[in-house]
């Protein structure tokens, strides 16, 4: 029973975080608290993984995406940041708004029809998968898109140190 | 889901209240013996008038600590000048949690024990960034900038170390890894992995922001790098969590390398606790005995030595196992009473 309250109240924790954090990454004209809220975010998502029994995958997103994806964001967003865009306080034009309410409804667009057209059976309370079957997945099974995604991680590798590259001869 | 009771909630909060006791009580200690080790090193006497040997001068500075001032500069960011040294905390006493001292402290058991202290630890950085950026000063800044660029890529071979261990042993827990390492320093992981220790052992020293590697706060460029404008407890709990963080690695470097709470004689957490704290020592020796090295100098070190010897010995460890592992040659070694 005590469990269950608390798994609630961890739930809505971390709902809060996820929205709050994602309210705050899009309104803040302030890009490093803009990214201090897509952190949160981050943080709520790796903790609904805990809720739904993949620790696995919430560490590793804690270790990817907050230890590192956001550190380099941050280190990007320092050595750039020229101040806020909107510092003169001239009014945002109205199709700005437009579009930028586009670009977000966009991935809802895609996803909402694969929701209710293919609805997911959902366990009722969430099963724990060892390890080790994890990775016999992703080396038997799915071993096709994993080395996919490795060959794409190397080509944008590679073009990251190309780029480098070029600018330090000149 | 998997059915937490009452008392291990209990037991949780228990062992959360008895951390928070060991990660101050500690700081103090540790303060005061890199303040003594440092005396010895450089032949000067080292704290002596407030208390025995000098023992109490870290309470006064403690208490000194707590009753100073609270200061912010001005156009600081408030909420990410004070969310830094928060966050730099917060995750501490969480490590600590799945720290095997011996079987019976360990205050929560987890399969993908070292994994979790090494997302938790990925927060430190985090938090470096954010005190730097927020203190809108150039010193801290350039603090931040060198010491989460080091961290960033030191982690690397790190993880490589620590992968190179779980290969070896088929698995992230770390009370498993502890156990199946014996008593005397031959059945230690680090007699089979002497290089993923060394590797280890300079990273962790890098992520720590140890000397030589404190660039983040190298007092006599940057006055104090990340940390320059913070004040009384804002300070303190940046100083506590280095020196939480000093003791996380060192525990996890027992656990994965020397063996944990094995010891030949009397197995418990006072092995565990004697080998971090040699760990320890041997940090402040080499603190006390480097000079800070150069940026490039260090980044050059990272990713021309420690990452390829990493990769290296990963490969190595792979290449091995999957060697002994072989029907033929695992009769021959069975033979020959090896395995």
């Amino acid at each position: 029973m005590i469990m269950t309250v608390l798994a609630y109240l961890a739930f809505a924790l971390y709902f809060c975080l996820i929205i709050g954090g994602g309210l705050m990454a899009v309104f803040c004209s302030n890009l490093v608290r803009a990214l201090v809220g897509l952190i949160a975010t981050l943080l709520g998502v790796a903790g609904m993984y805990l809720l739904m029994q993949s620790p696995f995958l919430a560490f590793m997103q804690i270790l990817i995406y907050v230890g590192a994806v956001c550190v380099i964001i941050f280190f990007a967003l320092m050595m750039t940041a020229g101040g806020n865009e909107n510092e003169d306080g001239t009014p945002i034009p109205l199709g700005k708004y437009a579009r930028s309410f586009l670009a977000a409804i966009m991935p809802l667009s895609v996803l909402l029809p694969v929701i209710f057209l293919h609805p997911v059976d959902s366990a009722d309370s969430p099963v724990a998968t060892p390890l080790a079957e994890l990775g016999r997945g992703l080396t038997e099974d799915f071993v096709l898109p994993f080395e996919l995604i490795s060959i794409i991680l190397l080509i944008a590798m590679a073009g990251a140190v190309f780029l480098a590259w070029e600018r330090r001869n000149k | 889901m998997e059915i937490l009771s009452f008392w291990t909630i209990v037991q949780l909060v228990l062992a959360l209240v008895a951390i928070l006791i060991f990660i101050s009580g500690n700081a103090i200690i540790l303060v005061w013996m890199e303040r003594k080790i440092a005396g010895y090193i450089q032949r000067r006497p080292g704290p002596v008038e407030v208390g025995p040997e000098g023992i109490l001068q870290c309470v006064a500075d403690a208490v000194k600590l707590l009753s100073k001032q609270i200061l912010k500069p001005t156009h600081a960011d408030s909420l990410l000048y004070w969310l830094g040294p928060i966050l730099i905390f917060f995750a501490v006493p969480l490590i600590f949690m799945v720290i095997p001292f011996s079987p019976f402290f360990t205050a929560y058991e987890v399969d993908l024990g070292i994994l979790l202290i090494l997302a938790f630890s990925g927060i430190n950085v985090l938090s470096v960034l954010v005190a730097g950026w927020s203190s809108n000063n150039k010193y801290s800044l350039y603090g931040a900038a060198r010491s989460v660029s080091m961290s960033v890529s030191f982690e690397i071979p790190l993880l490589l170390a620590v992968l190179a261990i779980a290969f070896q042993t088929g698995t992230l827990n770390l009370s498993t890894i502890v156990a199946k390492q014996g008593g005397w320093p031959w059945q230690w992981n680090i007699f089979v992995q002497p290089l993923a220790f060394f590797i280890y052992f300079v990273c962790a020293m890098a992520e720590t922001n140890r000397a030589p590697f404190d660039l983040g706060e190298s007092e006599s460029e940057l006055t104090a790098g990340f940390h320059t404008e913070y004040s009384g407890m804002g300070f303190a709990l940046f100083f506590l969590a280095e020196y939480a963080n000093m003791v996380v690695v060192c525990c996890v470097a027992t656990a994965l390398f020397l063996g944990g709470w094995n010891g030949p004689f009397l197995d418990g957490f006072w092995w565990f606790l004697a080998k971090a704290y040699g760990l320890l020592i041997v940090m402040m020796w080499i603190r006390w005995t480097y000079p800070r090295m150069r940026f490039d100098m260090i980044l050059n070190l990272n990713w021309k030595w420690l990452l390829p010897l990493g990769a290296l010995n990963l490969l190595g460890t792979a290449f091995v196992l999957k060697l002994i592992e072989t029907p033929c040659i695992k009769e021959f070694l069975e033979g020959w009473g090896i395995l």
